[in-house]
């Protein structure tokens, strides 16, 4: 039975059979990110304007570039406010809804289904709403004629930089779009806490309310957190859709409120076509999410529970 | 005394969040309200709640557009979502099964490998996906819009972490029945994972409906429009055709609607076996 | 278990669908030849708003004898499009550019179109065909012309007792004495004109973005003078600022929530249909003691793409529509939008430009009119001198400093633009 030649076999079995699950798709992966990847990581060191099979090697020459444009530095320092703050914000919203969600008795489906609504819509319908609707500039627009009611004067919220109510428009958009699908993780999270974990509660004499959610609910929906945390940083640094449909016009974009990937696109991507310069900018981008993901999931945790 | 405190919180709570669900609900409001009315009301100074005679006709309108053949839209996005979402379902869950179950020494590696990529930005690596996509001759084909998106690194994600939290006496009888890890994967695991699969395909297709820049490139001829391409139609360098541009984006979210009420009771059971927040 | 079996057979029977529709649909790029014998091209242009020009193009496709064309209609944002599609061999053959752009001319992806364009080359208006020439090749044939103007409320500026502004000066004090409640003063866009205004207020104040010579055209003190005083419109909060649409259409000024907009030749029939005789055009106005009257043109064109398989049918059919079919050329510019024909014999003859304001327009582009986006003008530099306009029209930052930084831009692309030829 446990003779080293039927071990043997049975590994070669057992490789056989991974990758006959697993290959499909790694094959697929490797074929339409990885070559891509590779490709952009090779542009990234050549001057590559309008071509993509360039000859003129410049070294790290666009990397120093890049780091070096105040405008790209400055989108980078924006973006890690920008982080620091929506990423609560929508942690806070959608944990807050998951919370009184579950504990209704009666049209849970429902309020369930209005909060999720929104991640159908995509963010271009979003986007029009909210800049030709809801935040428009002139006095009818649904905001400012709540303004009105409290006789204040409209506001162009958009073009608005002196006080920036740009971010007012950007942040409820993005909130809109996002709670409902992070409550929906949280709340499957809540289905999970056992219920004996409350009655245990109960007994020690912990109130129900902000004690139960300090000492019982909070900490049993740790990996939840933990999970939800890292896709809303890695969607922040991602940033572009909302950004690129609301505040961008035919001729440009405004010089406040720019993403890196959006700097990536006015300056290199789009029609400038510096291919090369663009590359290097994504591939600093994508190494600062890494290492954000990496020293988050070490310090909570994530990386746990990969073995068999 | 208490008892009354409690039921006060319980309304409050209550009328808190009907006021949220109806702040989530008006930009679709908006979106049937303009959709509905003439052009010149939706930019007009003198709000009405509702067009006063609603433009039914800008229905029929939409759909007779002789520049934008919005039917035909609808049924490309129906066609690619659903392609996309089967087969984004088969290759994504094969290989999370692989990685949750199967014994092998690099699975780590490769499962890192997976992982890693949702740290690219996507738009990054779009001039390369396009030239590489145009050299295999599949511009202006179906096959160009739907086998690239087909890998989703995050789908695979989420069924690896589901079938990790598999419960394993269900894999172990089936094993002692002499099933293959084929066969187990077909008989037992795929028929106790619905929740998963419904949930997973919901957010995929919504994904694959609401693709823009792809389909965009890769779709040349107007034959190939989807749908949120011929909703960019509706803003062109030169004018703004409103009350069509409302109206499609409202009617480009119906078909969402329909499918996520219809599978939202198993999305939560699905998110909740996902383990995806382990 | 019957139910795995059929999920399998589900999965299985929709892979085979996927499969089938796949190769069904074959590749269509407008590549390769038809059974004809005729070659077959495929012929870019972006989306028009106006209803009818994708037929009337499509006519014009079908009308031509000697090749095969495929009209290809792009919505969506044009350039990057093209300039994604031009890296390929399944792009166009021929396609509509704003520019060309120097990177593409540099990198050789256009084909050179000279001897296209030799017979009727002095029909065409210098600011219209600069941009598209580099080194004395043309790059690019102009198809029409667009430009823009500031359209004013006569009945308003009347109540006012303000009369058609003649200088900017005059501009910024007719705009605040037309700011009411209900009404603003000035609509320059949305982002208070740093987008569409680009080069015209410095051509105001007798300056260029680029000079001829090509060197940066605004390391002048009057530049800084000029755009400081476009500040004063933002800060007498004279300007209307989020509008549900932009500057490119004219509902602000049609629905009356400005006196005053700046908008293109495009959204005269609807402003004439709303207003009447109630509304006047004036170019942009001159400022300080060099100062002109500024109208921006711009022109797209046709291009060929040095990747067609068949360049000399693409060269001989842009030569048919472009330069020969001078009556399409005129049905094109004029029966579906309203734009100016590219070729000044055609401009000077058309019915619909003979009077009113549309002459005027037409006028103020032969005698004022400048290149809006001059071929050495690249990308990086627009994004920089735009993001400084901008800090300085609502910023209210100081000219000269953001000036400075948006000179050294242009000054290393020229240098670049120098060193890739």
């Amino acid at each position: 039975m446990s003779a080293p030649g039927g071990e043997r076999r049975r590994q070669r079995n057992r490789t056989f059979w991974f990758w006959t699950f697993v290959g499909p798709f790694v094959a697929g992966l490797a074929l339409f990110t990885y070559v891509p990847l590779a490709w952009s990581v090779y542009l990234s060191f050549f001057d590559a304007h309008n071509t993509v099979s360039p000859t003129d090697f410049v070294g790290f020459g666009n990397y120093t570039a890049m780091l070096g444009d105040p405008a790209f530095r400055s989108s980078l320092l924006t973006f890690t406010v920008f982080t620091a703050f929506i990423v609560p914000a929508t942690y806070a919203l959608s944990l807050g809804l998951a919370l009184a969600v579950n504990r209704l008795r009666f049209a849970q489906a429902f309020f369930r289904s209005v909060f999720f609504l929104p991640a159908a819509c995509s963010y271009v319908v979003a986007a029009m709403v909210w800049k030709m609707s809801v935040f428009n500039g002139v006095r009818f627009g649904l905001a400012n004629t709540v303004l009105g009611w409290f006789g204040a004067e409209p506001v162009a919220w958009l073009a608005a930089t002196d006080p920036p109510w740009y971010w007012l428009v950007i942040i409820t958009v993005r909130l809109w779009l996002q709670a409902g699908f992070y409550m929906l993780l949280f709340l499957a999270g809540l289905q999970r806490i056992p219920v004996r974990l409350y009655e245990a509660a109960a007994l020690d004499g912990a109130r129900p309310g902000w004690q139960t959610f300090r000492h019982i609910t909070f900490p049993a929906l740790r990996t939840t957190s933990v999970a939800v945390v890292l896709l809303l940083v890695v969607g922040a640094f991602q940033a572009f859709d909302e950004f690129y449909n609301l505040l961008s016009g035919a001729r440009g974009y405004p010089p406040y409120a720019r993403p890196p990937l959006v700097h990536l696109y006015y300056t290199a991507l789009g029609q400038g076509q510096d291919l090369g310069l663009g590359s290097a900018g994504a591939v600093i981008l994508a190494l600062i999410i890494l290492v954000v993901t990496v020293v988050q999931a070490r310090w909570s945790g994530l990386g746990r529970r990969e073995e068999y | 005394m208490d008892d009354a405190l409690v039921r006060a919180g319980r309304a409050l709570r209550l009328a808190l969040l009907i006021a949220l669900a109806a702040l989530f609900l008006i930009p679709f409001y908006l979106l049937v309200r303009n959709g509905l009315a003439s052009e010149a009301e939706i930019t007009a100074p003198d709000w009405t709640l509702f067009p006063r005679d609603p433009h039914w006709s800008n229905v029929r309108e939409l759909f007779a557009d002789p520049d934008v053949p919005m039917a035909h839209a609808l049924l490309n996005s129906s066609l690619i979502a659903v392609a996309t979402t089967a087969g984004t379902l088969l290759l994504a869950s094969l290989a999370g099964y692989g990685l949750a179950r199967i014994p092998y020494r690099h699975a780590n590696a490769v499962f890192y490998a997976i992982v890693g990529t949702l740290m690219v930005p996507a738009a990054v690596t779009f001039v390369p996906s396009f030239v590489l996509v145009s050299s295999l001759g599949w511009v202006s084909s179906l096959r160009g819009l739907i086998v690239p998106t087909l890998f989703s690194a995050f789908a695979c994600f989420v069924f690896r972490q589901y079938f990790l939290g598999f419960p394993r006496e269900l894999e172990d009888a089936a094993q002692v029945d002499g099933l293959g890890y084929w066969r187990t994967f077909w008989r037992v695991v795929v028929p106790n994972s619905r929740p998963v699969f419904a949930a997973v395909g919901t957010i995929v297709f919504i994904g694959a409906w609401n693709a823009f820049l792809w389909p965009l490139v890769i779709g040349q001829g107007r034959d190939s429009w989807t749908v949120q391409v011929a909703l960019s139609t509706f803003t062109t360098a030169q004018t703004v055709n409103l009350h069509e541009l409302f109206l499609a984006a409202a009617v480009s979210i119906l078909p969402l609607l329909v499918v996520f009420l219809f599978l939202q009771r198993y999305i939560v059971a699905g998110v909740e076996r996902s383990g995806i927040d382990d | 278990m019957p139910i795995n079996r059929r999920t399998l057979m589900a999965g299985a029977a929709g892979l085979a669908l996927t499969g089938g529709l796949a190769t069904a649909c074959g590749t269509n790029t407008g590549r390769g030849g038809g059974g004809s014998g005729r070659p077959r091209l495929s012929q870019w242009y972006h989306q028009y708003g106006e209803a009818g020009t994708r037929q009337a193009v499509g006519r014009y496709a079908a009308a031509y004898k000697d090749a095969d064309v495929r009209v290809e209609w792009r919505p969506g944002n044009y350039e990057q499009q093209s300039s994604a599609a031009l890296l390929t061999d399944s792009g166009p053959d021929v396609l509509e550019v704003s520019g060309p752009t120097l990177d593409q001319i540099h990198s050789g992806q256009i084909v050179d179109l000279t001897d296209v364009i030799a017979d009727v080359k002095g029909d065409f208006g210098q600011a219209v065909l600069a941009p598209k020439t580099y080194d004395g090749r043309v790059w690019g044939v102009p198809q029409l012309v667009d430009t823009q103007v500031l359209y004013y409320r006569k009945s308003l500026l009347q109540a006012a007792g303000v009369r058609p502004p003649r200088t900017l000066d005059e501009l910024v004090d007719a705009a605040g004495r037309l700011t009411t409640a209900k009404v603003k003063g000035l609509f320059l866009g949305n982002d208070g004109g740093a987008g569409v205004l680009g080069g015209t207020p410095l051509h105001a104040a007798g300056l260029s973005l680029v000079t001829d010579e090509g060197a940066v055209g605004f390391d002048d003190p009057a530049a800084a003078r000029t755009l400081g005083t476009l500040h004063r419109l933002y800060a007498d909060k004279s300007l209307l600022l989020g509008a549900p649409t932009d500057w490119a259409d004219p509902s602000a000024f049609v629905q009356g929530l400005t006196a005053m907009q700046w908008s293109g030749l495009w959204a005269l029939p609807q402003i004439k249909r709303a207003h009447g005789e109630d509304f006047g055009v004036l170019p942009f106005p001159p400022d300080g003691p060099a100062g002109r009257p500024a109208v921006p043109v711009g022109a797209w064109s046709a291009a060929v793409s040095a990747r067609s398989g068949h360049r000399d049918a693409a060269r001989a059919f842009v030569k048919w529509l472009w330069v020969e079919r001078t009556d399409l050329q005129e049905d094109f510019a004029l029966s579906y939008g309203f734009h100016i024909p590219a070729r000044t014999s055609l401009a000077a003859r058309a019915d619909r430009l003979r009077n009113g304001p549309a002459a005027e327009i037409v006028r103020f582009t032969t005698d004022h009119g400048f290149p809006a986006q001059p071929l050495l003008w690249t990308p990086p530099s627009q994004t920089t001198y735009q993001d400084a306009l901008n800090r300085i029209i609502k910023g209210g930052a100081d000219p000269a400093t953001e000036l400075k930084s948006a000179v050294r831009k242009a000054e290393a692309e020229l240098r670049r633009m120098r060193k890739g030829s």
